[in-house]
């Protein structure tokens, strides 16, 4: 059975693409989850749909589309974050709100909901082409670099913003780039699980990995194998029973998050009894 | 030789709200700087403002660099009030933390046995060297309070700023954290700029008082603080009432020598 999964080419292509997009989303979040900022995914997500509406109003290819819209929102957001000096999650609920409107409206303007735009909204993973493989690889090779050179900086200032600014650290510069990569990785991650769905990627497999790793490097690899994991069991599971895969992707992933939460708790337990008996 | 902080006429307005107005002052190199007053008088904005961490109109320079273009940042430790992570699990190491000091270049950022032994000396100078491998966010908040002491001395830095420092340390470990501060400025010359509103525990260490309230109140030496009638009026009847009757029972509450008890005046006239 799962040979015989594996042998379809738009599997190959739906896991290899899912696979991708989950490590970067994953490599993502976790700095986004320490700097508290996780929700940006789920905001750039909702303007994610203005693109792909504008998309499908001009005829033109809704991941193109959304590519500078989500650009510009999520500088819009940095900008609201710094100049007007509001909070974080005000900001990103202001710009996801204007998204998610301006989405409908262009939906509205285009003839409502057909098939390609429920494909976005709720994902369509088998339906990767060639391309998409390609642009998520150079997406991954891209952060992986990014990465490498600024590791150190990105804890630091992950860390304490304010500590790493008096060191010399470009903080700003930092979270510009970051930003935009996770809009980047939110126009590829849509196809895989969805608009609705995107903001689980990003944020549940470093909130898993957080419960128990003992240093950053293992937050990080942990939350890399959950969320490609989670892509194959939930492919594999969605055609198994013929159910929505960008769901059933999340869903794998959540079930990971309470496993680890009981364990992490039956470890502390286990702690505190062993302390108990020792005195 | 230039001074270690020039500030003139800094000024900084939060929206429409004046925060601090046309504030000069010089700190030297061996200052021990004390920062008082009010809540929302403007010390933490002008620690800010020193950090480059605000911009504000007027001048400040560090070491003789206009605060934008300096980029010595070993030079300088900084501890905040509060720890960046008191409520949330951060999955790094202590000694993960304090090397963070150091993270200024390319060379010093990484986990060398040169920079390993500097941030070894830093932890036990704060007395948290038995705490090297435990996860950071896993402390207390005082324990916590002492590594970041220790990352902010792990550069060897000329300058100190301490914004309330000592607000989640408990009694023995703020006596252990001001006598640090006070060895550091008297035998190292580490110049310190400290805001505090513990006056008593740390007046006998510091060699300057500054009082902020949106303006520079005062600045000057220690001795003429306790005298001065600017301060005097903005510290209102009753506390000046206090330092008055402690002066009168031969004890100054910020520790300097402009007192002398009834023993020692008979002796000098003996």
């Amino acid at each position: 059975m799962i040979s015989e999964f594996l042998s379809y080419g738009f599997v190959q292509r739906g896991l290899l693409a899912g696979s991708l997009v989950a490590v970067i989303c994953a490599l993502l979040g976790v700095f986004l989850v320490l700097k508290r900022l996780s929700l940006i995914g789920d905001g750039l997500s909702h303007v994610c749909l203005t693109g792909v509406a504008l998309g499908l109003l001009t005829q033109t290819s809704p991941l193109y589309m959304s590519v500078p819209v989500v650009l510009v929102a999520s500088l819009g957001i940095l900008q609201i974050m710094e100049k007007i000096k509001i909070y974080g999650d005000a900001a990103i609920g202001i710009v996801s709100a204007a998204g998610l409107a301006v989405g409908i409206l262009l939906t509205a303007l285009a003839g409502g909901f057909n098939a390609d735009l429920f494909g976005f909204l709720f994902g369509s993973i088998l339906t990767v082409g060639r391309g998409e493989v390609l642009w998520c690889a150079v997406l991954l090779a891209a952060l992986l670099l990014f990465l490498l050179f600024y590791y150190r900086d990105l804890i630091a200032a992950s860390f304490d913003e304010s500590f790493a600014r008096t060191r010399g650290i470009a903080v700003r510069r930092l979270n510009a780039t970051l930003i935009i990569f996770t809009s980047l990785a939110i126009v590829l991650a849509c196809k895989v699980v969805g608009i609705f769905l995107i903001s689980a990627l990003i944020i549940v497999p470093p909130v898993t990995a957080l419960l128990f790793a003992k240093t950053f490097k293992q937050v990080l690899w942990l939350s890399c194998v959950q969320a490609v994991v989670s892509v194959w069991v939930g492919v594999y599971l969605s055609f198994l029973f013929n159910i929505p895969s960008g769901a059933t992707i999340i869903l794998v992933n959540l079930v990971f998050l309470v496993a680890a939460f009981i364990y992490s708790r039956m470890g502390r337990s286990y702690a505190q009894g062993e302390r108990k008996n020792a005195r | 030789m230039p001074s270690v902080i020039e500030a003139k006429k800094v000024q900084f307005k939060y929206t429409r709200t004046l925060v601090l107005d046309k504030v000069s002052f010089n700190v030297q190199a061996g200052d021990y700087v004390g920062i008082i007053g009010p809540n929302g008088g403007g010390k933490t904005t002008l620690l800010k403002l020193i950090l480059g961490l605000e911009k504000g109109a007027g001048e400040i320079k560090l070491f003789g660099t206009p605060v934008a273009q300096f980029s010595d940042w070993q030079k300088i430790g900084y501890l905040a009030q509060k720890s960046p992570v008191s409520q949330s699990r951060f999955p790094i190491s202590v000694q993960e933390v304090v090397l963070m000091g150091l993270c200024f270049d390319k060379e010093h950022k990484e986990a060398t046995p040169e920079n390993l032994r500097a941030v070894r000396r830093a932890l036990s100078q704060t007395h948290t060297l038995n705490l090297s491998k435990r996860i950071f966010s896993d402390l207390s908040v005082g324990q916590q309070q002492r590594v970041l002491l220790a990352r902010a001395l792990v550069s060897e830095p000329k300058l100190l700023i301490l914004d309330e420092p000592s607000a989640a340390l408990d009694g023995s470990s703020r006596e252990m954290f001001f006598a640090l501060l006070g060895e550091l400025n008297k035998k190292n010359g580490v110049t310190i700029l400290l805001i505090t509103h513990d006056t008593g525990e740390v007046g006998k260490y510091i060699s300057k008082f500054m009082y902020i309230d949106r303006e520079l109140v005062f600045f000057g030496d220690k001795e003429e603080f306790c005298h001065s009638q600017k301060v005097a009026e903005k510290l209102g009847a009753f506390a000046q009432h206090t330092i008055d009757h402690l002066h009168n029972h031969g004890h100054c509450p910020l520790g300097c020598s402009c007192v002398h008890t009834v023993e020692q005046e008979e002796a000098a006239h003996d």
